[in-house]
């Protein structure tokens, strides 16, 4: 029975409680316990890696460190989260003189940080520590073989020496709930989310570049991990609608909604109805 | 035989030449010195990472000209320009770079830079602002949500004191301070 420092970060509690809510009910069905870390808040997302490095460093630093106390692994769902402090971590594994800068910091709030402790996606530990097998021996209701797309977004994938994370867990996880792995050939590009606080227009071309991509290939469902991607993806189809006139109607769901659903647990336990495109048409797709 | 005249003119140019003289020399070494610069100079001009860009097609400056243009010394150029601002930070250009430079990385060294001059787009000094006051980037609004997925209304452990009395101390502070 696993234990994890959960960090939640800022987005998903405010923005999406039902992947926080999946997140718990997929974690209690494989004995996975998720403890929310203590006095930690939001990681600063890559505009603050842009204007402010150092603090930047600073504040990834202090939940590190505040997660060494006691040695499990930090867990999040947020691939801004999972970016950054993998990014820091990296970093400060690399470079003992901000290390020694940093530590200089935390000190003065009795912390300190050695850079031993491990950083994993919610779906990278559900997929080592708990395994295909024992997930698929759990599926009471699976999906009859619908399409699904998988928007891994950047910060999970990329950089690849930062993230060590691999495509292929996504893929076998949604494998493993009945559905299909759609290829499409944008899979590796950006939602576009990062770039909408200085240009919107740009933000929604990249997305409707992605939904087309996915939608021209036969996906009928998009699967995320990270909440930003989530909103641009979801959000986006309801502007591009009044914009371009353009329906794409692909329901964005969460990874664990998905999983959810197929381990036989109930629309209203994962939230589905907060999903903006309406995503209960998945529920025609359970078997069993 | 019949003589060819010779043009006066100078041959038709796409972009004016570089003013060499107001280079800053100083400017490569500098980014060469910052977290993940180490690998610029090894940049072969190959334009991988162009077309790597999802968004190159529409910026005046293309990832490997930005490259290009730090080695160079074009250090205004680059420090003003819109595109380090408009990078995906999606990894692309320095997942597929030959040479291992780490394009992404470096983009975010510029920014740093150019924001130790201030030069920052209002709404992402405006997010600076937002950390700075709220610690933060979201809040929670409607804890009904929460409360209808049996999850505690407020979020367990949050503490949004530590990162307000970081940031204060940092380059947040002064960036959002002076735009008062």
């Amino acid at each position: 029975m696993p234990i994890y420092n959960l960090y939640m970060g800022c987005s998903v509690p405010a923005n999406y409680p039902n992947y926080e809510a999946a997140m718990f009910k997929v974690a209690e069905t494989f004995d996975m316990t998720l403890e929310y870390m203590e006095d930690v808040g939001c990681c600063g997302s890559p505009n603050l890696r842009a204007i402010d490095f150092f603090g930047w460093l600073l504040v990834n630093a202090r939940t590190l460190a505040i997660a060494e106390k006691n040695g499990h692994d930090i867990v999040t769902p947020c691939n801004g989260c999972f970016g950054s402090l993998k990014d820091v971590l990296h970093h400060l594994q690399h470079d003992e003189e901000d290390l020694k800068r940093v530590n200089a910091e935390l000190k003065k709030s009795g912390l300190s940080l050695k850079c031993t402790i491990k950083v994993r996606h919610f779906v990278e530990a559900l997929y080592t520590d708990i395994g295909i097998e024992q997930i698929m021996s759990r599926i009471t209701r699976p999906l009859d073989g619908v399409g699904i797309a998988i928007h891994y977004g950047c910060h999970v994938l990329r950089p690849a020496d930062v993230t060590e994370f691999k495509p292929e867990i996504l893929d076998e996880l949604v494998r493993a709930t009945g559905a299909t792995v759609i290829d499409y050939p944008l899979w590796k590009q950006c939602c576009g989310a990062t770039v909408l606080p200085v240009n919107e227009a740009l933000a929604i071309r990249l997305a409707r570049d992605k939904l087309k991509s996915m939608k021209e290939h036969g996906a009928e469902f998009v699967t995320v991990v990270c909440p930003a991607c989530g909103n641009q993806l979801d959000l986006q189809q309801l502007g591009l609608k009044d914009s371009f006139g353009e329906e794409y109607n692909l329901p964005v769901l969460l990874y664990p909604q998905i999983l959810a659903l197929a381990l036989g647990m109930d629309e209203s336990e994962v939230g589905l109805e907060l999903n903006r495109v309406p995503a209960d048409p998945i529920l025609d797709h359970l078997s069993g | 035989m019949a003589e060819t005249k010779e043009s006066a003119e100078p041959p038709t140019i796409l972009v004016d030449p570089i003013d060499m003289s107001k280079l800053d020399q100083s400017f490569c070494n500098e980014i060469k010195s910052m977290p993940y610069g180490e690998e610029l100079v090894a940049c072969f001009a190959c334009t991988t990472c162009t077309a790597a860009c999802p968004i190159a097609n529409q910026w005046d400056y293309k990832p490997h000209q930005l490259i290009r243009m730090i080695i160079l010394g074009m250090r205004e150029e680059v420090l003003s320009s819109k595109e380090i601002w408009e990078c995906l930070t999606c990894f692309q250009c320095q997942e597929r770079c030959p040479q291992k430079v780490r394009v992404t990385d470096i983009f975010f060294d510029c920014k740093n830079l150019a924001a130790e001059e201030g030069k920052v787009p209002n709404s992402i000094v405006a997010l600076g602002k937002l950390l700075l006051e709220t610690g933060q980037l979201y809040e929670v609004t409607e804890d009904w949500q929460r409360e209808d997925l049996d999850l505690e209304p407020e979020v367990p452990g949050l503490a949004t004191e530590p990162l307000k009395e970081i940031l204060k101390t940092t380059r947040t502070g002064r960036l959002v301070g002076s735009d008062e």
